[in-house]
């Protein structure tokens, strides 16, 4: 990732021209060769980039201080640069990306602790109990010593049924374990969901995030 | 199947059994809508698993035969024939529906898909129509409507010899009503957990017939099962599990003060200055000697303030509540004095009805309610 801040004007030319008049700005140059010009404001959408793959060439001789950047398609980005204010790169290496399931791994690790949320005499066998097509949420005996399966989904809709119904289905082929039934627990439950479920026998459980984190509203109650 | 049937009398049978099809049915059987017709008379019925609805009319019945339709299909169609009898006979997989110069053919589904209805259990007492349908009325209005608590979507049912007590509660109000019945064993003693949505659409279906029938059947580990009959009409659902909290202990039975107030003025002084209670704010009520003071909204935004006469008896006393859920418990009361009852401003105050100024309050229904936390 190279950070420059220059004071530089930035020509577009291609499917549509654009010019930015002279200031200064904040020019991302990032690994996979994408080019963007920042203003200070706004936490996204820069003021004109060129995706990847493109090619920055910077200027010599003559051409000094202007750099072109060209994409597949010839499109250019022209940055001309008047003054350079700083100029830096670092090494970010690989992202390990955007974690948007934290809820969820929270709201296992959550029901885990509180498992007669499910119902009393609920007992925790183990959470990501490995078979052989993947983890599941939780693994836990009913108040009868039935074995239960349960997904967890912050939002349940169809795909998360089928996947608990490809668990049961593997779970049952085990004698130490079968019969298996399974609960689908979710904060919100999408009606088409609970209907499949419901079908398959599967037991719906919504989940209130707020409660099990023991977040209390501070409105006053009878109980 | 060939049978004569009054178009009203068809309509009103077909309409109500046609409220517990499913909405979206795991299988197409159960979006139909069962015709059987047997000795003069045609019984429809539904059922979805949890609720079953059967309803029987009087018909003219030319052929015996049972019949599985689309439910939503013939609903549609006999709320819109016009008054003349109806006809409907069936040939191979087809209905026919003839009625003056319309005539509609359905395709059947197969009967013998179609999953047996629960049996109704053994009647457990009798109790009249309007007095069942009251005191639902009054009971579920209080029941939570949130799926994360299955538990608190229940009206509870305690029989107790010749009486019988509704609950429910969502966490901020409770509302317990009794009634006497007839029960068919003077010593029975049952608890059941009904689904508050399904009892109100019951009770309301059934208040035409004199009397109610209630069954009772089993209870806990989701076996349980409760039926209504009463005018021709019979309907079953399941139980939902667990219980409510032990209420009577939530129940204060002693209070600094006590204000009595009628309750027509009352309730048009709360819907009016809940006008600029903006949502999740509450209504202010400030009583003292011979007047309630209630105030809504805030000094950044509109406010309101309005008088009504009241008679305290006891410490003066500040308090405020979800507009909402007051006016909830004083359309329930369903009586011309409302009598509210205080501990403090933090603790739950028991709204009940009083037949005049000066009488004893009435004991049968109570509702408490949560007052909200007063900032500042």
């Amino acid at each position: 990732m190279r950070l420059v801040i220059a004071r530089c004007s930035v020509d577009y030319a291609g499917r549509l021209t654009a010019h930015l008049p002279s200031a200064p700005r904040l020019i991302l140059v990032k690994a996979d060769g994408s080019v963007s010009i920042h203003a200070d404001d706004r936490a996204y959408k820069p003021l004109n980039w060129m995706s990847p793959p493109c090619a920055l060439k910077e200027g010599t001789g003559e051409e000094e201080g202007v750099w072109t950047v060209v994409n597949k398609a010839g499109e250019k980005l022209i940055i001309t640069m008047e003054e350079i204010l700083h100029d830096s790169s670092h090494e970010l290496g690989v992202d390990p990306g955007l974690i948007k399931d934290g809820v969820e791994a929270h709201l296992q690790e959550l029901l885990a602790d509180r498992i007669d949320t499910l119902g009393e005499g609920y007992t925790l066998i183990r959470r990501e109990y490995m078979t052989a097509i993947g983890p599941v949420d939780i693994l836990c005996r009913d108040a009868q010593g039935g074995t239960v399966a349960v997904e967890i989904k912050r939002r349940g809709e169809i795909d998360g049924v089928e996947q608990l119904t490809r668990y049961l289905e593997l779970l049952n082929r085990d004698p130490h374990l079968a019969p298996v039934r399974g609960v689908f627990a979710a904060q919100e439950i999408k009606p088409q969901a609970r209907v499949l479920a419901t079908d398959r026998g599967i037991g719906c459980q919504v989940l209130d995030y707020d409660a099990l984190r023991g977040i209390e509203d501070d409105k006053l109650r009878l109980f | 199947m060939k049978i004569r049937v009054e178009r009203d009398v068809l309509a009103e049978a077909v309409a109500w059994a046609a409220r517990s099809l499913p909405a979206r049915p795991p299988a197409p059987v159960l979006a139909g809508l069962l015709l059987k017709a047997e000795e003069g008379q045609l019984s429809l019925s539904s059922f979805d698993y949890e609720v079953s609805a059967r309803v029987s009319v009087e018909a003219e019945i030319e052929e015996e035969g049972t019949v599985l339709v689309s439910g939503r299909l013939l609903a549609d169609i006999s709320r819109a024939l016009p008054n003349r009898p109806v006809e409907i006979s069936t040939d191979g997989v087809r209905a026919t529906v003839v009625c003056g110069s319309s005539r509609f053919t359905l395709h059947t589904l197969p009967v013998e898909e179609y999953p047996a209805l629960p049996q109704m259990p053994e009647a457990t007492g009798t109790v009249p129509g309007e007095v069942f349908a009251s005191a639902v009325q009054q009971v579920a209005i209080a029941a939570g409507r949130d799926d994360t608590l299955p538990v608190l979507t229940g009206v509870r049912i305690e029989i107790e010899g010749d009486s019988v007590t509704l609950a429910s509660t969502d966490r901020y109000r409770f509302a317990v009503r009794e009634f006497l019945w007839k029960p068919e064993n003077p010593d029975i003693s049952a608890v059941a957990l009904v689904p508050a949505k399904t009892l109100q659409d019951t009770a309301k279906a059934l208040t035409s017939g004199d009397q109610v029938i209630l069954a009772l059947s089993g209870s806990g580990a989701g076996e349980g099962l409760i039926g209504f009959e009463g005018a021709g009409r019979r309907t079953t659902t399941r139980l939902l599990e667990g219980d409510l909290p032990k209420y009577k202990t939530l129940f204060p039975t002693e209070f600094n003060s006590v204000a009595v107030i009628e309750t027509a003025p009352f309730v048009e002084a709360v819907k009016r200055v809940a006008l600029v209670a903006e949502r999740n704010t509450p209504v202010r009520l400030s009583f003292e000697q011979g007047v309630l003071i209630l105030e809504a909204g805030s000094s950044d935004d509109a406010q309101a303030v309005e008088r009504v006469d009241a008679q305290l008896e006891g410490d003066d006393i500040s308090i405020a509540f979800n507009p909402t859920f007051l006016l909830d418990g004083l359309s329930a009361i369903d009586s011309p004095v409302a009598q509210l009852s205080f501990t403090t401003s933090t603790k739950p105050a028991l709204l009940s009805g009083r037949p005049a100024v000066d009488a004893e309050a009435d004991e049968a229904y109570k509702y408490l309610i949560m007052p909200v936390r007063l900032s500042g």
